[in-house]
């Protein structure tokens, strides 16, 4: 079959400022990460004649109205721009939308950003300690289902439930990442381990889920840029390929559908990404899976086939997916022990890794990695509906 | 008790009003496919069949109100004032077979367990809220 991605396209340029940013508007991050990208590229900020604002959703973070967005306070000379939104998945989806506006020749270099204020919002005179993600259709909210995990905690349920999973297998998870963290100077918990006994002792804030199950919030922006392979050669930086891409739904089957409680939607994802790229689960060196709770990473690990539907928990328990681990998964930290910029998190680990630019927590030789995006809609029964794969490597 | 702060609104819009309509009146209903009887909640086109305009083919109907606790978490924290924790948020697989997101009251956390049957009850939660909250129930449902 006739492959759309593989390695004719490339990330040439990362600009990522993580932490806290009360002086500064999300444009601003957004502009400031945009900037930096393409210095890091070593292009001219005037080549770059594309720009895609990554959001969570459209309407919300980023209002679609504002007529100064990041590539005009930046005087970029776009031809193309556009907003993309679907949860934790817009990165991966908004590269995907990108590479064919390069294709037709519309744009020479595309700059994609992501901003987040989360922080500073939460810290706002209307503190609800709520970020909301859909303001309109929001099913639970007068049951009390306020926050993300109001609900995401239905899929740990469910798996304790079928497989026997237990507290102890997500604490597993949640101590690998601050391991990981511990070797990032840039993560949000650098300088502060865990160990399972801090994780177990951690409050419980909506059972099964403690405070320890669940991802940061910050500010800050992650951008990018993108171009063809043809164009990537002769940059600054050695060129970070895109090798594959997918999507999968959970809305392919009914909204009740029992399995979609136990897995997100990989499987689909996965295929395509992985047939884009011509690998298979042994070729990767090291993955980026979407951590807005432990619970996420459990069923990825299944989904994507490093053990049995099932099995995610004492597998990860026993062979470990932190720095000593089988597998190295979220390496960066990631939204749990680093920061919180959605699967751009994870986007922003893959170069790092890829350029051989990771320090103390570089996997060695490392050639393909994956970033997971999860994301889309709250509204139960149906939650977060969508998965997105990228698969990114080097020469 | 009461509380100072009120509990957020339901978003009702065109598509959800008849369900809010039949609350009021503490009545369960769900959306039903007049041509092959199947239940569906949130609305939605029949996805069996060709549908008529606007889904036409649909109607709400009265359903059992019954169910079993699929998948269920306990709020040890209130994330604002208008709620008291601890409280039950839960999925309930409902009789008809679709997946209703809603609180089980009537008994302690400790003792909600998935698999176990509820049915519907009509709560005063607030001045002019009514919600459709579950219970522990006797009868077990036949298809859950």
């Amino acid at each position: 079959m006739q492959k759309s991605l593989n390695k004719k396209f490339a990330i040439v340029g990362m600009g990522l400022l993580a932490g806290r940013f009360p002086q500064h508007s999300q444009r601003s991050l957004q502009a400031e990460a945009a900037r930096l990208a393409i210095e890091d590229s070593g292009l001219n900020p005037s080549q770059v004649n594309g720009a895609v604002d990554l959001m969570l959703a459209p309407g919300s973070g980023s209002p679609p109205m504002e007529t100064d967005h990041f590539p005009r306070i930046l005087g970029l000379p776009c031809k193309m721009f556009f907003s993309i939104g679907r949860g934790g998945a817009g990165g991966v989806l908004g590269t995907v939308a990108a590479t064919k506006f390069l294709e037709m020749g519309m744009a020479d270099y595309v700059v994609l950003s992501y901003g987040a204020k989360d922080w500073s919002r939460s810290r706002g005179p209307e503190k609800t300690g709520i970020r909301s993600i859909e303001k309109i259709g929001h099913w639970g909210k007068p049951f009390g289902d306020l926050a993300a995990v109001s609900h995401h905690t239905f899929f740990a349920s469910r798996h304790m439930h079928e497989y026997g999973t237990k507290s102890e297998h997500f604490g597993a998870i949640a101590v690998a990442q601050r391991e990981w963290a511990q070797l990032n100077p840039e993560a949000h918990f650098h300088g502060r381990p865990l160990t399972l006994d801090d994780y177990m002792n951690s409050p419980m804030v909506v059972e099964p889920y403690r405070l320890l199950d669940m991802c940061m919030i910050n500010d800050g922006a992650m951008a990018f840029v993108l171009t063809t392979a043809e164009r990537a050669r002769d940059l600054a930086k050695p060129p970070v390929y895109v090798l594959g891409a997918g999507q999968g739904e959970a809305m392919e089957s009914l909204w009740w559908e029992k399995a979609n409680y136990t897995r997100l939607a990989v499987k689909t994802a996965k295929e395509v990404a992985f047939r884009e790229a011509d690998i298979t689960i042994d070729d990767v060196d090291f993955a980026g899976l979407y951590d807005c709770f432990t619970g996420e990473v459990l069923f990825q690990v299944e989904d994507y086939g490093w053990c049995k539907k099932g099995e995610g928990g004492p597998f990860i328990a026993s062979e470990g997916i932190g720095p000593n681990g089988k597998i190295n998964i979220n390496t960066s930290g990631g939204l749990l022990s680093a920061y919180y910029f959605g699967e751009l998190t994870h986007i922003a680990e893959a170069i790092t890794q890829l350029r051989g630019e990771a320090g103390a927590r570089q996997v060695p030789n490392a050639r393909v990695g994956i970033a997971s995006g999860h994301g889309g809609e709250i509204v139960s029964p149906g939650m977060c509906s969508t998965h997105a794969t990228l698969v990114l490597g080097r020469d | 008790m009461t509380t100072t702060v009120p509990r957020p609104r339901p978003n009702i819009n065109e598509d959800i009003r008849p369900f809010w309509d039949a609350v009021k009146e503490r009545r369960f209903k769900l959306m039903r496919c007049q041509t092959c009887s199947a239940w569906y909640w949130p609305a939605a086109y029949c996805r069996f069949h060709a549908n008529e305009p606007f889904k036409g083919n649909m109607k709400w109907e009265q359903a059992s109100g019954r169910g079993k606790v699929f998948a269920f978490n306990v709020h040890r924290k209130a994330f604002t004032p208008a709620f008291e924790a601890p409280y039950v948020y839960a999925l309930i697989e409902l009789e008809e077979g679709p997946m209703f997101g809603s609180n089980v009251i009537g008994c302690r956390p400790e003792d909600v367990k998935i698999g176990m049957p509820v049915e519907v009850v009509f709560s005063d939660v607030e001045e002019n809220l009514i919600l459709p909250q579950f219970r522990p129930s006797s009868i077990v449902c036949e298809r859950a």
